[in-house]
């Protein structure tokens, strides 16, 4: 298991478009794809999964990917959300 | 006659016409266990549905984006595992399991404390109505197949009900849920229809074929109005309408002067989505790129690629000129992730042009970017607060290490790009002449030259009556800076509040201004303005 701390930077959090394109990269990917936020785990993989968590700008998380990509899709999913997921 | 005042606007205009209730389908869920042998059948009946509502929303998502996340909803693994277990585990039908999962998911979002996200628990139940009316066979109501003048009254209005909507027949919408952000009232915005949102209990009150008026700017509702209030109301919407249409039609007269020259009008940006929403106005260009804001939503500054991809955007969408004004930070302006010292006057401080000579590493990302951008359109950098001739030269020269840099990178920029410099300092006004000579074009910037040049903080609340850029001194040092730049052949630009002003328009229009640049709601005005002081209209 690899894993990598990020920090969310849309404007308005992880609200239903950035969420659609975070659920569809991480489907994408063939590892098992996890979001620590505090407490709680998220599976990036479900959009209502995700939504629900209502991460909001500035908001610190982990995610960890356990696969044998693991190292590349961890990659792609922390550049991705760094980037502001398409925003 | 009832009359109801409203308080949720969520898009402004005026409607008279018969009311269009826009009625729910009786999607309850037949309630019954199922048998152990026919729990298979059960699931292939709803990933048939599924894959149904998949087909609609596929073509939907072509046309509208906010479909391709329902689509990413619908096909969600947890809304799967959640009715396949209530199929297997608790024996429910399809019907029953559907709905069920998707009021649990619902309910999740229904009780979260941000708005936004409260409201999402409508994209989930419009999801959840498509499921149900396919498991049921039976056809969703149409808003699509009015055809004739309504108001349209609903519950709520889903994205899958607005996507249809026809703005020919469509002439308001209100409805008893929702809320200023929601989907109904951005769609409303976009296609502008008046609406009203959030009014409690207007369902009961109304019925299909009851005549209606609404003012949605002052919310108001008046149902079965007397003779008189509804002409009154007709005309007013026939005045609305018509200083619509009034202004809107001159939106593509030119301005040109009484000697021929044609002036430009252009907006005020702080991001490529101000240009896209204001492209309906057509502007000449962009008189003002404020890239503080690209600083300011960061965590960090913003690299060179992350500024490039923005700029690069924006001068795409552009019709004519972008001017890219340079880090403009400091002052009542601060960035998240980096430590001003605080200071006894911060206007008088360390900021704009001053923090970006000292950073230069910082200054050269951003310059690079700008260059690099100027591949995609006409782009122009401009920089703020300079105070001499000193700092002209300096920031030119870094413009031009940059270019030696790109070019041996072999990237693509453009060779001739205009430098230019925005004129709100006293010492900017007095040595306009010899900035004339240098610089590629001079833009005003009223905000800051105005309480510099009476020495009046505009954020005082007590000295308030003492700002004015109508002060002579103001105007004189406007005239003086248009004057010093035609000398030396260059244009002249505002983009401070003034030239937004209509009021201004005339004694602008006298100095000589070339080039208004103001906030894209106040161009329609400024323009029929200038189009009536040059004798166009």
């Amino acid at each position: 298991m690899v894993s990598k701390k990020v920090t969310i930077i849309n404007p308005s959090g992880v609200h239903a478009r950035p969420a659609s394109i975070l659920s569809k990269a991480a489907t994408e990917c063939s590892s098992e794809v996890l979001i620590i936020h505090g407490e709680k785990k998220i599976q990036p993989k479900s959009i209502l999964n995700l939504m629900a968590a209502a991460l909001k700008k500035g908001t610190e998380i982990e995610v960890q990917c356990s696969g044998e990509n693991e190292e590349e899709d961890l990659k792609k999913i922390t550049e991705l959300i760094e980037s502001g997921l398409g925003e | 006659m009832e009359k109801i005042y409203v308080e949720k606007t969520a898009s402004r205009g005026i409607a008279v016409a018969k009311i269009y209730k826009y009625e729910e389908l009786d999607l309850k869920p037949v309630q019954n266990k199922i048998q152990e042998q026919d729990k298979e059948g059960q699931i292939g009946k709803f990933l048939d549905a599924r894959e149904c509502v998949r087909g609609e929303l596929e073509k939907l998502a072509a046309v509208n984006e906010i479909f391709s996340a329902h689509l990413e909803m619908v096909m969600d693994f947890t809304l799967e595992d959640s009715v396949k277990s209530k199929i297997n585990d608790e024996s429910d039908n399809a019907e029953s399991a559907v709905s069920e999962a998707v009021s649990e998911v619902a309910a999740v979002f229904e009780m979260m404390d941000d708005e936004y996200m409260k409201e999402r628990a409508a994209d989930i139940q419009d999801i959840g109505k498509r499921l149900m009316a396919q498991l049921k066979g039976v056809p969703l109501p149409d808003i699509g197949n009015l055809k004739e003048e309504a108001i349209v009254l609903a519950k709520d209005l889903f994205p899958s009900d607005t996507v249809k909507m026809d703005t020919d027949y469509v002439k308001g919408i209100i409805t008893e849920e929702g809320g200023v952000t929601s989907h109904v009232s951005i769609i409303a915005k976009n296609m502008n229809i008046p609406a009203l949102v959030g009014v409690k209990g207007i369902m009961d009150k109304l019925n299909t074929g009851d005549i209606v008026c609404m003012d949605a700017g002052e919310g108001v509702i008046i149902i079965s109005p007397e003779e008189d209030v509804l002409n009154e109301y007709k005309q007013k919407k026939q005045e609305f309408e018509n200083e619509k249409q009034r202004l809107e039609k001159l939106r593509n007269n030119p301005v040109i002067t009484k000697e021929g020259k044609k002036i430009s009008l252009c907006i005020n940006a702080g991001n490529a989505e101000d240009i896209e929403k204001a492209l309906p106005v057509k502007m000449d260009g962009v008189g003002l790129f404020r890239s503080e804001l690209l600083y300011m939503e960061k965590t960090h500054f913003p690299t060179e690629e992350e500024q490039f991809e923005v700029y690069k955007r924006a001068a795409m969408l552009c019709p004519q000129e972008l001017t890219i004004r340079t880090l403009d930070i400091g002052g009542d302006k601060e960035l998240p992730y980096f430590d001003f010292e605080k200071e006894d006057n911060p206007f008088l401080g360390w900021r704009a042009i001053r923090i970006s000579l000292e950073m230069k590493d910082m200054f050269k990302e951003q310059l690079r970017a700008i260059l690099r951008a100027s591949a995609f359109g006409n782009v122009r950098i401009m920089f703020p607060m300079i105070i001499s001739l000193e700092e002209l030269r300096e920031a030119k020269e870094v413009v031009e290490e940059c270019k030696k840099e790109l070019r041996e990178e072999g990237k693509a920029f453009c060779e001739d790009i205009e430098t230019g410099m925005m004129m709100e300092t006293p010492a900017s006004v007095i040595l306009a002449e010899e900035f004339a000579k240098e610089a590629d074009f001079f833009s005003i910037g009223t905000n800051d030259l105005t309480q510099y040049l009476l020495a009046v903080d505009r954020g005082n609340k007590k000295i308030a009556d003492k700002y004015s850029y109508f002060h002579p001194a103001v105007l004189n040092a406007i005239k003086h800076i248009i004057d010093a730049a035609h000398k030396e052949n260059i244009k002249a630009g505002m983009c401070g509040e003034m030239a937004g002003d209509v009021k201004a328009a005339k004694i602008l229009l006298e100095y000589g201004l070339d080039e208004f640049s103001m906030s894209a709601g106040s161009m329609d005005y400024v323009r029929e303005e200038l189009l009536k002081l040059t004798g166009a209209i």
